[in-house]
């Protein structure tokens, strides 16, 4: 009757890293931390049901099944060029199915102490730096630790202090499904360097549809007084599944502005922890998904207040239809002595069908007293007395829905810095909102200031 | 200046009861405005005058449990609120709502079509938008920039009562109802307002001018001024009853009504 | 200063109030927990054999079962066989009137400010006193038999009204629902029944006064109430218990039953014994509530004020299936020392235009822990649902913690459901006017912290209020300084 709190993983998932090992990049101490990494995987297996975090979350049983690994080919040029974020100047990495794809690379020009290099040339550099940063982070969740075992592309990023980064870094995934489910696990490092700054981009996009599973890690060290940007949108076809955590750890004074958007993809979970490890940092965190179809999305944020006199800000918004289920774990954690800090943490959903489902749980766990820390939850339809106020200036019922449904969703997008990305992900939710579309039509985007 | 002597008022409303929550507000109101007139209805707080505001408008929640009101001869009360303001009514609200998201500018022009659409006009070009946007934000003094802001949010609350009659301007309805939009101004915006109005003032249009205070009525001198205590207007007279309502207060009428 | 100090530390080591001894002969079955016990207790009680059958039906389902532990609390493994399940004072029989009762058990109730009389202070009450294990005295009998309410002891409800029972036994927390209410089902030794009739107000406030005297036992009450059609009743009960250096198990089920139209107003003043200051002792208060709102337009309302335990594992919840019907939930929640609290509610809204309302306050001092943890769920069905949630937690001093874990579920777009919760700190500057205006650094906190909690205290009745604030502040004493 009991569920065991543990899944073990499926035989061909199983047996898969002793097959492969020999031909993943990297060897020596590199090989030693995947080693280390798929034992506990085995050991530990996935998270069930049974596991708090993943309570309203089947997607370790969803994606627990035979599955080969994902093979390196060139995206169609027109997603690419239709993904395409960050201005004229973006530098870019561009991965197909996780695997970097060298022909659209675009990283000419960097200045003097910056460092971007896909991550296998990286692994081939300085495999005992990768190494020692792989072996910083693990979890119980399961998927760092296959990610850390399977991991065959991804990108190294590196700031020395004091540089700054004037244009956009943009990393493009590109999910190219094929005849058989393939997996993928890129990993991504960033390290900012004292004072550095980086405006980092990751774009998931569908380039054909058809099964992939893209098991992703970032992790990022941003050293002190320095600021990562780091925006994230989410836009793949119904059959795929990303799994998409992200690590920061605040020096002292560090700040880190995070956006994302989820507007497409069967099975998403975004994972953000931040650490903060010094005094005076700062995480604005923002997020949105638009979901609809039988789409699974999941958000589990993060925050850890070690160190006082920290600010942090979560503003998650959500737009349900059709059966979608929406899932929102957001967590603020003060340790003991970690005085002086400040927590806020929201999270509003829009239910728009009776089919569809959100389940939200915001949590504080605070062990300090000098805090200031609140957190706050809605689900509800659409505010009447806006809706009333609408029609009051001659709008009909469908259009005013439409208009509030997309205001709604796009108070989070204003939040966003790359001018590019907004207008894509403002574009993706009218397209995504019942009625929106004839706004779009009619000029709804372009009466927006940039 | 009696409404019944001519064949058809712009407004007409007969025996208006309307509950609230099962709770009556409206008990008993008869009110008749022509076109070319300015109206003014006064009262304290609670004596249903937002009520009747909200009801002339469609909103829903309050409950006419019994008479009429006609708008240019057609039954008010079965029209959607959208239609009415195709129709030509216009309610600018006392707390007009915060839609962040909407940019003013773009709802202003959703609203000035989806009105053209509805009275068979074409779609209003963009070139005769702006020049006529720009005309009606000057007058009632709205800088550019609140243009393409999100529609009323951050706004004072002296920015959002202008943004109500720059709707207006744009709307050019045939009947304003203006729900306490003094209230919150400071002088010389107040001047600003009634003198917007006072520029839209014409033989075709008709305004109810809802407020608690006689000052507004110093700038926007009303046709006829009506006092309503407890759901039911107890006296109208000309514009010297705003002066008397200004030297002795509600109390006599309040004591009338009871 | 040295006499501040004097003060402070007088009042800080100032002891629980109620935590003496009654020297009473009592009788205790053997520790232990078998089938044998079961049937012991269940005969002392001359209970039907389908009750003893639906004892035996839980403990085979207890033992099957493993004691939950995700709530934020820590305790050494409790040793169930080593507990007594049962502790009655030696009585011939149950007293026929007030006037037989044992002396030294009236003179305990006149010490805890609760007299076993029918008048005074008291008027307004009618109490049901349980004394570990039975129920010793019930007031105002009479007065309510005229209205045809039922307000007894269970075991007297199971002689008297074995129909009644046996429809509503069970019938809101099945005996297997949980690690302790399956071990409640076995074991339960005593506690109220209150039927109130169609279309009948309850003139009075029903209470029951639970207090733990022996030692070595635990207490596993049982309540029932079942409110017919159309009527009313407020409900209180209260408890304390003597100061042991043992931990005492309390592990209560209370089902409460509104049909159309009915309404229960559930208020409990929860003041077990605490531990001491290095956090010995104490009981562990791990309770079962639920409410069943049946009926359409029916109302449960839970009020709680929870300054005592050791570790405190309660969530008063409501099932609203009656569609219009109304779940609330007040509390506070005040932890001291070493106490633990792991409390809040469940609201499952079921019906249509089903609105429930929490507010919640915890405050936690010296080096305790404080959660509330609750669960919003709205059904596919429940049509217009509304939910409102505020949770509000105070730190007092830089060694405990706050936490606040919510659950919101909603399969329904026309519901409507908001929570807000905040965590802060005692405010410095209400403290610092306060002292200004002459008051001491006890007296400001406890002002602050009542203040804090009005809202739900202005939810008790009256008799309890001022009781409950008190209170407050003794439960604070040694908390600053």
């Amino acid at each position: 009757m009991a569920v065991a709190r543990r899944i073990a993983p499926a035989p061909e998932l199983a047996g898969l890293f002793p097959r492969i090992a020999p031909q993943l990049p990297g060897g020596g101490a590199l090989a030693e931390v995947r080693e280390r990494a798929w034992r506990r995987f085995l050991e530990q297996g996935l998270p069930s049901v049974k596991v708090e975090a993943w309570k309203y979350s089947r997607i370790p049983q969803q994606v627990n099944r035979p599955m080969g690994l994902a093979r390196p080919e060139t995206p169609p040029a027109a997603v690419v060029r239709e993904a395409l974020a960050g201005g004229p100047h973006a530098r870019r990495l561009v991965f197909a199915n996780g695997i970097a794809v060298p022909s659209l690379a675009h990283l000419g020009g960097l200045p003097q102490g910056v460092r971007v290099l896909p991550l296998e040339e990286a692994i081939a550099r300085f495999p005992e730096r990768v190494a020692e940063a792989f072996a910083r982070i693990e979890d119980d969740r399961g998927f760092t630790d296959l990610n850390t075992a399977l991991c065959r592309s991804g990108a190294w990023i590196e700031l020395d202090p004091g540089v700054e980064l004037t244009w956009p870094l943009q990393l493009l995934f590109v999910a190219m499904g094929g005849e058989a489910a393939a997996m993928t696990h890129p990993r991504v490092v960033v390290r900012l360097g004292e004072g550095a700054k980086l405006h980092l981009i990751e774009s998931h996009v569908s380039g054909r549809d058809g099964a992939v599973f893209t098991n992703a890690v970032l992790q990022a060290e941003i050293g002190e007084g320095a600021r990562l940007v780091l925006e994230r949108a989410v836009m793949l076809d119904a059959d795929q599944t990303l799994l998409d955590e992200a690590v920061c750890e605040l020096a002292a004074g560090a700040r880190l502005l995070a956006n994302g958007a989820t507007l497409g993809g069967g099975l998403v979970r975004g994972e953000l922890e931040v650490h903060f490890r010094g005094e005076g940092g700062e995480a604005l965190l923002n997020g949105l998904y638009v979901t609809r179809g039988r789409e699974h999305v999941d958000t589990a944020v993060r925050v850890l207040h070690h160190a006082g006199g920290c600010h942090s800000d979560q503003f998650f918004k959500g737009v349900l239809d059709e059966q979608a289920h929406a899932v929102f774990a957001g967590r603020i954690t003060v340790a003991p002595g970690a005085q002086r800090s400040d927590a806020y943490q929201v999270n509003r959903n829009l239910l728009l069908s009776d089919e569809a489902e959100v389940d939200t749980r915001p949590e504080l766990e605070i062990e300090a007293d000098d805090v200031r820390c609140t957190h706050g939850a809605t689900v509800g339809c659409l505010d009447p007395n806006a809706l009333f106020y609408m029609r009051a200036r001659g709008l009909a019922p469908e259009v005013a829905e439409a208009m509030l449904t997309y205001a709604f969703a796009a108070e989070v997008v204003e939040r966003m810095v790359d001018a590019d990305l907004a207008r894509k992900v403002r574009r993706a939710i009218l397209r995504r909102v019942p009625g929106g579309a004839r706004l779009e039509t009619e000029g709804l985007l372009e009466e927006v200031p940039a | 200046m009696n409404g019944k002597d001519i064949p058809m008022a712009m407004l007409e409303i007969e025996k208006l009861h309307v509950s609230v929550e099962g709770k009556p507000i409206i008990r008993g109101l008869d009110l008749s405005v022509d076109a070319g007139e300015v109206h003014a209805i006064m009262g304290p707080n609670g004596s249903g005058k937002s009520t009747l505001a909200y009801v002339l408008a469609g909103r829903e929640g309050y409950e006419v449990t019994a008479g009429t009101i006609r708008f240019l001869g057609q039954d008010l009360l079965a029209m959607e609120p959208e239609e009415r303001v195709a129709a030509g009514l216009f309610l600018a609200m006392q707390y007009p709502v915060e839609i962040p998201g909407v940019s003013n500018m773009y709802f202003l022009r959703q609203a000035v079509n989806a009105v053209r659409k509805a009275r068979g006009e074409p779609e209003i070009k963009p070139g005769e938008f702006m020049k006529k946007l720009r005309e009606a934000a000057k007058l009632v003094g709205i800088p550019e920039e609140l243009l393409r802001r999100d529609l009323n949010t951050g706004f004072s609350g002296g920015e959002k009562k202008r943004n109500e009659i720059l709707q207006m301007a744009m709307l050019e309805p045939k009947l304003a109802i203006l729900d306490e939009t003094d209230s919150g101004l400071d002088i010389d915006a107040l001047r600003m307002v009634a003198e917007a109005v006072n520029r839209m003032r014409s033989p075709e249009r008709a305004f109810l001018v809802i407020t608690h205070y006689a000052r507004l009525l110093n700038f926007l001198v009303p046709d006829r001024v009506h006092v309503m205590i407890a759901g039911r207007i107890v006296k109208s007279g000309g514009r010297e009853l705003a002066d008397e309502l200004e030297a002795h207060g509600y109390e006599p009428f309040t004591a009338e009504a009871a | 200063m040295a006499a501040s100090t004097d003060i402070l530390r007088e009042i800080t080591e100032r002891e629980y109030r109620w935590g003496f001894v009654t020297p009473v002969e009592e009788e205790l079955v053997p520790p232990g927990l078998n089938e044998d016990i079961i049937r012991l207790i269940s005969q002392k009680k001359g209970e039907p054999e389908w009750l003893t059958e639906w004892r035996l039906q839980a403990y085979r389902r207890w033992r099957t079962m493993e004691e939950p532990r995700w709530a934020k609390v820590h305790y050494p493994p409790i040793d169930y066989q080593a507990i007594s399940y049962f502790a009655a004072p030696k009585q011939k029989e149950r007293p026929k009137s007030l006037d037989e009762i044992d002396p030294e058990i009236r003179r305990t109730y006149e010490k805890l400010g609760i007299p076993i009389r029918e008048q005074e202070i008291l008027a307004g009450v009618a109490v049901d006193y349980v004394f570990d294990s039975v129920s010793v005295a019930t007031t105002f009998r009479k007065k309510l038999e005229d209205l045809g309410i039922i307000f007894c002891s269970i075991s007297e409800a199971v002689r008297d009204h074995p129909e009644l029972v046996r429809r509503y036994l069970g019938s809101v927390v099945p005996p297997g629902d949980n690690y302790f209410a399956a071990l409640n089902s076995a074991v339960f030794s005593d506690g109220s029944f209150v039927y109130v009739p169609k279309g009948v107000r309850c003139p009075m406030e029903l209470s029951t006064y639970f207090r733990i005297n022996a030692a070595g036992t635990g207490q596993f009450e049982r309540t029932l109430i079942v409110a017919d059609e159309g009527s009313y009743v407020s409900y209180l009960e209260g408890c304390t218990a003597p100061m042991r250096d043992e931990n005492q198990l309390h592990a209560a089920v209370v089902e409460l039953i509104a049909l159309d139209e009915a309404e229960i107003k559930y208020s409990t003043v929860q003041n077990w014994y605490p531990g001491d200051k290095e956090g010995r002792g104490g009981i562990y208060n791990f309770v079962t509530k639920r409410g069943l709102c049946k009926g359409r337009r029916s109302k449960i309302s839970w009020t709680q004020v929870e300054t005592g335990s050791a570790i405190t594992w309660k969530y008063p919840s409501c099932i609203l299936q009656g569609d219009e019907s109304v779940g609330e939930f007040y509390s506070v929640a005040l932890t001291n020392n070493y106490q633990q609290a792991d409390t809040g509610t469940k609201m499952i809204h079921i019906g249509r235009r089903t609105r429930s309302r929490i507010i919640s306050k915890g405050i936690a001092a010296g080096r305790s822990q404080n959660t509330y943890r609750g669960l919003v769920r709205v059904l596919r069905g429940a049509e217009g649902a509304r939910n409102y949630t505020q949770c509000d937690s105070m730190l007092i001093g830089d060694k405990c913690g706050a936490h606040t874990v919510p659950y919101i579920e909603v399969k329904n777009p026309t519901a409507r459901v908001e929570h807000e919760a905040t965590t802060s700190r005692i405010s410095e500057d209400q403290l610092f006017y306060c002292r200004a205006r002459g008051l001491s650094m006890e007296d400001a906190v406890a002002l602050v912290v009542n203040g804090f909690c009005r809202e739900v205290m202005d939810e008790l009745p009256m008799e309890f209020a001022v009781e409950a604030r008190k209170l407050l502040g003794i439960s604070l004493e040694g908390s600053v300084g």
